[in-house]
Order: C-alpha cells, then sequence, then structure tokens
C-alpha cells in the first residue's frame, strides 16, 4: 500500500516534469524562452505579499469546489453541473443581499444569511441533476451540461432583466453593493481571511467525512461498486444524492464568497471556470482529500502567475491553461503507464 | 413592431441563417456521435474546435487558400482526437477528465498561438456562397436552402451518411457493438481499440472542421474563445438527438433557429427585451432536456474504459 502510495507520487512528480518540458517546448516554439516564462509566473504569484493575496482569491473557490467534488467523485458520479452549481450559489447570495440591502438587519447578520443562501442555491440546483439522475435515469453529464447552459441563462436574465442597473443594463453586472456587506478584507490586500477560512473548513469536514465517519464509507461503498452497495443495504439512491446535495452546497458557497467577497455584485462569468479546474485538482490528488489543498494552490498560482505575461513577453496569461491542461494528460499518461507497469510486477 | 418579424423577406432571412448557424453544431456533434456509439465521450470537443477554428483561420490567411484551411484544422483535430484516442483507450484514463484535460489545453493553446502569431483580429474573405443554376432561383426555398457556402452544405449532406454508416454498413455495427457490449464485440474477433481509435479520431477531425466553419466560412475572424460553449453544447445535442444522425439534426436545426430569430430581433431592434432574446436558446435547451427525459437509453458501454479479461 505505502509502496504504491509512493510510486503513484514518483510517476505524478514525473508527470510533472514531463508538462513543464512539453510546454517548455511549445514556448520554444512560439518564440518565447520558457525560462523567463516561467520566472515571470513564479514572480506573478509569489513575487509579493498583495500578488500571493491574489492567488488566495483565487484559491478560495477552487479549494471549495474541490472539497465539494471529492465527495461526488468519491460516490462515483461525474458532477460537471458545478459551474452550474457555483452559479446558483452567486445567484442565490445576491438574492439574498438584495432582500436586506435597504433593511435594518446588521449587515454581519445579511453577510452570513447571504452565504447560507448561496449554499442552498447551490445544493438545490446540484439536486436537480441528482434527481434527473436517479428518478429520470439522465446521465448526469448532461444534465450537468444542460443545467449549466441554464445557469448562463439564468444569470444573463437578471442581470439585464429584473436585476439590471439602474438605467442601463452590461455586462459589468449588477449594480455593486455597498460596502459594508463585503466581508472584511485585509488591510491592502484583496484577500478575506473570513474566506480562506470557510474553504480551509470545509475541505477539513470533507476530509473527516471520507477519511473518518460510517457515512463517508457508505459513499465510497456506493462509488466503488453500486450494486455490492445496493445489496449490503445502502439505500444507494440516497447516497448518491446527499454526495450531491454536499458538493453543491460547497460549489454554492464558493458562488457566495465571489459574490460577498472579490466582486461584491453579480457578473455574467462569475463561475469563471472554477469548476472545471476543480475537477481537473479533484483528479490530481485521487481523492486525497489534504492533498488537494498545496494542488489547488498550485493550480490557484498558476492562474494569477500568468496574468502579467501579455505585458511582460507578449505572451497570452492563457499559458496557465495550456499548463493545466497538459498537466493532466500527462498525470492521465503516466497513471496509465503505471498500472500496465504495476500488473507486469 | 412585431410585424416586421413576420415579413417575407425577414422570415426568409431568419431561416437561412437559422440553416447556416447549425453548421458547426452539426459537424461537432455527428462525430461526437459516432464516438460516444462506440462507448467514448469525448467531453474535449470544445478545445478541439478552438484549435481547428485557429489553425483553418491562420493558414486560411497566411496562405490564401480556404481549403488548405480547412485541412489544417482537419489535421489538428485528428491529432487531438488520436492523442484522445491515446489516453482512452491504451491508458484507459477516465474519459471526463482527459476531455476536460483536452478542452483546457485547446482553449489556452488556441489564445497562445493568436496571440503570438497574429495580436489583433483580422477577417479573411471565407468561403462564398454557391450558386446552383435552377435550385438558388425557387423564391424562398433557393435564399434558405440553396444559397450557402460548401461548409453548410457538407454539414447536411453529412447527417443521412451518418446515419448509413451507422445503420447499414458492417463498421456502423461493429461501432454500435463496441459501444454496446465491448466484451460480446471482442469475443467476436472485433478490435475494440482499432473501432475507438477511428470513431474518436473522426470525431476531432469533424471538430476540426466544426471549428472551420466558424472561422474560415460563417464568421470570417478569429477571436479568443469564440466556440464560447459551443462544443459543449454540441455534447449536449448528441444527448438531445437520442444518439441518431437525424435526432441530432433536429436538436442543432432548433437551436440554431431560436438563436437566429434571437439575432435577428436584436438586428431588426425590435423592442423584445433583450434580456429575452438572449435567454431564448438556453430556455429551449431546458424544455428539450425535460422533454427528452427518461424518453432514449444511452450505449451500454459509454464512458467505460474496455478491458480485456484474461
Amino acid at each position: 500500500m505505502l509502496k504504491s502510495r509512493l510510486s503513484g507520487f514518483i510517476f505524478q512528480l514525473i508527470a510533472f516534469f514531463l508538462a513543464l518540458g512539453f510546454v517548455s517546448l511549445i514556448l520554444v516554439a512560439v518564440g518565447a524562452s520558457p525560462f523567463d516564462a516561467f520566472k515571470n509566473m513564479l514572480n506573478g504569484s509569489i513575487g509579493s505579499m498583495r500578488k500571493f493575496a491574489e492567488v488566495l482569491v483565487s484559491f478560495v473557490p477552487l479549494l471549495l469546489v474541490t472539497a465539494g467534488l471529492l465527495i461526488t467523485f468519491s460516490a462515483g458520479l461525474w458532477n460537471i453541473g458545478v459551474e452550474g452549481q457555483i452559479v446558483l450559489g452567486a445567484i442565490g447570495t445576491t438574492w439574498v443581499l438584495r432582500l436586506f440591502v435597504d433593511s435594518s438587519v446588521h449587515p454581519a447578520i445579511v453577510i452570513i444569511l447571504s452565504i447560507f443562501g448561496g449554499m442552498a442555491a447551490g445544493a438545490l440546483w446540484a439536486a436537480f441533476a441528482g434527481a434527473l439522475k436517479t428518478f429520470g435515469g439522465v446521465n448526469e453529464i448532461f444534465g450537468g451540461l444542460g443545467l449549466n447552459f441554464v445557469s448562463t441563462a439564468l444569470t444573463l436574465y437578471l442581470i439585464f432583466g429584473p436585476w439590471k442597473r439602474e438605467g442601463v443594463a452590461s455586462m459589468s453586472g449588477t449594480e455593486p453593493f455597498p460596502d459594508v456587506f463585503a466581508l472584511p478584507q485585509v488591510p491592502d490586500l484583496r484577500i478575506s481571511l473570513w474566506s480562506l477560512a470557510i474553504a480551509g473548513v470545509a475541505i477539513l469536514i470533507v476530509y473527516f467525512i471520507l477519511q473518518g465517519t460510517y457515512f463517508g464509507l457508505k459513499i465510497k461503498a456506493v462509488g466503488k461498486n453500486i450494486r455490492a452497495a445496493y445489496l449490503l443495504g445502502i439505500p444507494t439512491w440516497q447516497y448518491s444524492l446527499y454526495s450531491f446535495l454536499i458538493c453543491g452546497a460547497l460549489a454554492g458557497a464558493a458562488g457566495a464568497l465571489q459574490v460577498t467577497a472579490v466582486y461584491h455584485r453579480l457578473i455574467p462569468a462569475i463561475s469563471s471556470g472554477y469548476g472545471y479546474l476543480g475537477l481537473m485538482v479533484a483528479m490530481l490528488v485521487n481523492y486525497q482529500a489534504i492533498w488537494a489543498i498545496p494542488v489547488a494552490l498550485f493550480f490557484a498560482a498558476l492562474n494569477i502567475g500568468s496574468i502579467q505575461l501579455p505585458i511582460l513577453m507578449h505572451l497570452d496569461s492563457s499559458l496557465s491553461g495550456v499548463l493545466q491542461g497538459v498537466l493532466v494528460l500527462f498525470v492521465l499518461l503516466t497513471e496509465g503507464v503505471r498500472q500496465k507497469f504495476v500488473k507486469k510486477v | 413592431m412585431i410585424t416586421e418579424l413576420l415579413s417575407t423577406t425577414v422570415l426568409i432571412g431568419i431561416l437561412a441563417s437559422g440553416i447556416r448557424l447549425a453548421t458547426p453544431y452539426l459537424y461537432a456533434a455527428i462525430g461526437e456521435t459516432f464516438g460516444q456509439k462506440s462507448g467514448v465521450l469525448n467531453l474535449g470537443v470544445e478545445g478541439q474546435m478552438l484549435l481547428g477554428c485557429f489553425a483553418a483561420f491562420y493558414v486560411a490567411l497566411t496562405t490564401g487558400n480556404l481549403w488548405l484551411g480547412l485541412l489544417a484544422a482537419m489535421i489538428v483535430g485528428a491529432a487531438m482526437g488520436l492523442a484522445m484516442a491515446f489516453v482512452t483507450v491504451n491508458l484507459r484514463a477516465q474519459q471526463g477528465i482527459s476531455g476536460i484535460g483536452f478542452y483546457l489545453f485547446g482553449l489556452g493553446m488556441s489564445d497562445l498561438l493568436f496571440q503570438r502569431l497574429m495580436g489583433t483580429v483580422e477577417t479573411v474573405k471565407g468561403f462564398q456562397r454557391i450558386y446552383i443554376p435552377g435550385l438558388s432561383d425557387i423564391p424562398g426555398i433557393g435564399e434558405i436552402f440553396f444559397n450557402q457556402n460548401i461548409l453548410v452544405y457538407g454539414a447536411y449532406l453529412l447527417v443521412p451518411l451518418a446515419w448509413f454508416v451507422l445503420n447499414k454498413t458492417t463498421l456502423g455495427l461493429k461501432i454500435r457493438a463496441v459501444g454496446e457490449n465491448p466484451d460480446a464485440a471482442d469475443s467476436l474477433g472485433v478490435s475494440v481499440a482499432r473501432v475507438r481509435y477511428f470513431t474518436i479520431i473522426l470525431g476531432g477531425t469533424l471538430s476540426g472542421i466544426a471549428g472551420a466553419s466558424l472561422s474560415i466560412a460563417l464568421l470570417n475572424v478569429f477571436q479568443q474563445n469564440m466556440t464560447s460553449g459551443l462544443g459543449f453544447i454540441a455534447v449536449a445535442l448528441v444527448y438531445f438527438g437520442a444518439w441518431k444522425p437525424v435526432g441530432v439534426l433536429g436538436g442543432a436545426l432548433l437551436f440554431s433557429m431560436v438563436n437566429s430569430l434571437q439575432l435577428w430581433i436584436q438586428v431588426l431592434g425590435i423592442p423584445v427585451p433583450s434580456d429575452i432574446a438572449v435567454m431564448m436558446p438556453y430556455v429551449l435547451t431546458i424544455l428539450v432536456l425535460v422533454a427528452t427525459v427518461s424518453r432514449v437509453r444511452a450505449p451500454s458501454a459509454l464512458t467505460k474504459p474496455f478491458e480485456r479479461d484474461d
């Protein structure tokens, strides 16, 4: 067991360097210096406190989404609808904030309520995908894709319709909320320690659920062999649904924090692709919740580190996406090779 | 105001552009149908399309030859398909994950290449409309169906062709067998790996063409992330179309007709609230989703890697 984990780690390390090598080749091919590119990305992400705070801003939603996806992955479910669940979280939060924005309720209570509102909305959206899967027999990948489009539509509708800015509706989003409804931030930095704490607690809870509870064991049983789990008396459809609900609530929290801690309003691209990135991270850490922390941090650092690339060296910030995609593919590659290798021995 | 929409010219315009707009969906979704029929879910369509989109545009721009551009898109798509096939067939990777990996790669790579090789948005003179003597002159019908460019015609020809291959040929039988029961197919001597390689590479090639149809036939520009979710809609259309080419055609037409209507409403400046117009294609997605629930059954081996029991 230990040996297989060690070999797994070594192969992931190999995959990492292969990915770096492959991306370097691409960079050389397009006439850019890989060394400069990586150096700039490193500088851009951990070069200063301010930059690192930006990395953490990107880390929070990614970690929350990954935490949720670890649960659905453990239950053997492909919750591709997670993008939409983030969006609904943001919508739910915005809705609650709008309800109370002119009231005399203490802002702290409003913020807390709004985050719960976001989590509830995310869970509801996940429940749709779960219900389509368990009662309608709709594969969760297709149901999720459909619901993702719907959530995009809903956001656009709200931004251009009922929630539009006084006067003009625009792609810049809804009217920003007053500052009192924002989660307090560290002075001079954009990161809120509250959101960081929420994400940290979430991943710990997920770790605990999966490692130390009977509930987690049942979810994993459903994921490993749904028929065997059913024969053992686990109500499998209920556990599938539970895992959807947990994942939806966590994705909803990610959306909620995007509103209360980052954008302070609803914008069209509120999910920013964190759902797909979360799927990558959850897969890379191979269901080990604790590893999600460093890997999500690394992915967030890539995102932020590449922002300056267009200015510094006329490269596109999408280099981070290339690196992330290539990394995942090389991990799949080395994992496949390892499986063959292990089998032969 | 609403009456403007009902004038014959506008109606013909809406239908003609609806027919045109369905083109990329058709190529991508028919390609995806082949993959899924053989048991492989390719979620990387969007990435394949984006790279195809860029390759076609860049080659057409630099060589001035649209056909070379199309060829480049096909090669890029096929190469992405080949890589996808290797990862899913040989390495038996989770298909959802590898697909999203290819999506991220294609998305980032097309942006990166655009930034390095072009930098600014340019335009090309794309495939022009083909005048078919006789047919194009039929009032109305001619304008709607027979005044389109070559890639549009190709997309519609692809539908019966795909139906024929899937249902009336040995190859189609093998594809379906591999998607429904790979073990049985394998024991009858059908190479599961070869069939899946074929369908995934074919799917990639068609996704490449889908991308090309955007950049050198319909819009004639390249912009970053210009497919904006179109590839994912294509994946969903396969489901809506119940894994049948004709069903995919229906879904693609419905989607693009509504989209066309929406665009025309905005062009004409009709005071239908723009939010409702923008939402229309998506609302339609919900309705179709609800309508198709539990009506269809996916290929049994979809998303399942094949491993021979020794």
